[in-house]
């Protein structure tokens, strides 16, 4: 059975991404065939980004074949992708029409482009570590007028070394993860994503709930997701989880949403009075599945 | 007694200017242990952060931190060159997961990150860290209605929670008395 997921003509989110999996039926996991088409006016943001990338690269490495269709050539989305290094990371047995780009667009243009930097992977054989550094360096380029711009790459550096050290520590998988950023300055907002293919939160923690956390045991998914960046839950014990908590404590101070998507959920919370609040948190489940936990903050710079 | 500091520069336990991840910290912190453990008179060490650019919370928690709570009580860790307000709020994270704190001392003065003393203890605390030494009977008599044993009580929990550190000295009765130092 095949599977093809229609992109809109107009900006793409991971609000959008969701929407476009979800009108495809049961979702690619499980196709022979997964077709992505990226109609003429399609642009793709760096959260559906990694999201889509990660997702193509799962769905490599379960055998199904994964084609992307760009309407538009290279000289569309398609060549937006390239630049952020989207190929570059892409699996090489996926179909990519017209044709895969002839260089990479990354290559070209690095550094060129202060509001955009590649998609940078996150490797567990080889831990980079300078990786968060430079994605740090990336955002306070880009930021450079702001007077702000040390304070928001101390921030930017804490959620990104958070996040990948996450990656390093819980995902247990064999696929490459990925981190990046953009920054927007129309929409003057910063996102920074950070994807991997790997288990879901939810499933390294929960077993350790009843140990660890017994009274917290009882609580949902989106209840527990809260409490892991508001509170800090470890499946380790109590004096460890202070990283997410930690890089929550910072991008709220930019009133910064986060978006998670775990395999069959995702949660979007909002900035609160006191932070991030159950209360105000919305959740989708019962998704199309995309392994592992992909996080984006989207910071706002007005 | 005569005790000594030695300065730590972190830095020097790192591979690059950067450090993040719990990972790298745990790859730091042997050689930290083992400098700490190789200076046995000294009790005091002063963390400086020269040539550190940034560091993340997990980091923080694996290094000088779990140094503090390995030590409390018996030697101190202080941070002399702290200026960055975001790399310290990051030391503070870390040390309050582990409830343990760190001193911070900038111009002569000193802050507690991680926890801060209760308001029981909060006068006791201060009047410490103006004198390098201290004894209860000392804050008993500089203290209008403090009795030497709850001055005494005040600084044993001070101490027990990592804020002071504390020897056992031979009072001139020939009994026990402890003296209490600021870490820093």
């Amino acid at each position: 059975m095949d599977c093809n997921i229609q992109l809109p003509p107009r900006w793409v989110n991971a609000e959008a991404l969701e929407d476009a999996l979800r009108s495809a039926g049961p979702g690619p996991h499980g196709a022979v065939t997964t077709g992505f088409s990226f109609p003429i006016g399609c642009r793709v943001m760096i959260d559906a980004a990694v999201r889509l990338l990660s997702l193509c690269n799962q769905l490599d490495a379960s055998t199904s074949r994964v084609r992307l269709d760009f309407e538009e050539g290279e000289s569309g989305v398609m060549g937006y992708l390239s630049r952020m290094g989207f190929f570059d990371e892409l699996s090489r047995n996926t179909e990519v029409m017209p044709s895969w780009p002839s260089i990479s667009g990354a290559e070209v243009h690095a550094g060129s482009n202060p509001g955009l930097v590649e998609v940078a992977r996150i490797n567990h054989r080889a831990r980079d570590q300078a990786l968060p550094g430079r994605l740090t360096d990336a955002v306070v380029r880009a930021c450079g007028r702001r007077r702000d711009a040390k304070d928001l790459g101390g921030a930017a550096f804490t959620v990104f070394a958070e996040l990948i050290d996450n990656v390093f520590s819980h995902s247990e998988t064999p696929l490459d993860g990925y981190a990046a950023l953009q920054v927007y300055p129309k929409g003057d907002s910063l996102q920074v994503a950070v994807s991997d293919s790997g288990l879901g939160i939810m499933q390294t923690l929960r077993p350790a709930m009843k140990t660890q956390y017994p009274s917290l045991a009882h609580l949902s998914d989106t209840a527990l997701l809260v409490e892991v960046f508001r509170q800090g839950l470890s499946r380790h014990g109590a004096d460890r989880g202070c990283g997410l908590q930690g890089s929550a404590a910072k991008a709220i101070k930019y009133r910064a949403d986060l978006d998670v998507r775990l395999p069959n959920t995702r949660v979007v919370l909002k900035p609160g009075k006191g932070g991030y609040q159950p209360a105000t948190a919305h959740c989708h489940e019962h998704l199309p599945l995309i392994w592992g936990t992909h996080i984006c903050f989207t910071f706002r710079l007005d | 007694m005569n005790e000594t500091t030695e300065r730590i520069k972190l830095r020097n336990f790192m591979d690059g200017s950067e450090g993040w991840g719990r990972e790298q910290g745990r790859k730091v912190y042997p050689a930290l242990l083992d400098f700490v453990e190789g200076r046995p008179g000294v009790m005091v060490f002063k963390v400086s952060l020269e040539g550190v650019k940034r560091i993340d919370i997990s980091f923080a928690s694996e290094t000088i931190v779990e140094l503090a709570r390995r030590f409390r009580g018996n030697k101190g860790f202080c941070f002399v060159d702290l200026a960055d307000a975001d790399v310290a709020e990051n030391w503070d994270a870390a040390a309050s997961r582990k409830a343990q704190p760190l001193m911070s001392w900038s111009h002569g003065k000193a802050r507690a990150l991680g926890v801060s003393p209760s308001q029981g203890t909060l006068g006791a605390f201060e009047f410490a860290l103006q004198r390098p030494r201290t004894r209860a009977a000392e804050f008993a008599a500089a203290t209008q209605g403090m009795s030497i044993a709850n001055a005494s009580t005040k600084f044993k929990q001070l101490w027990e929670q990592g804020f002071l550190l504390r020897r056992e000295d031979v009072a001139e009765s020939g009994g026990v008395e402890y003296s209490y130092y600021r870490i820093g």
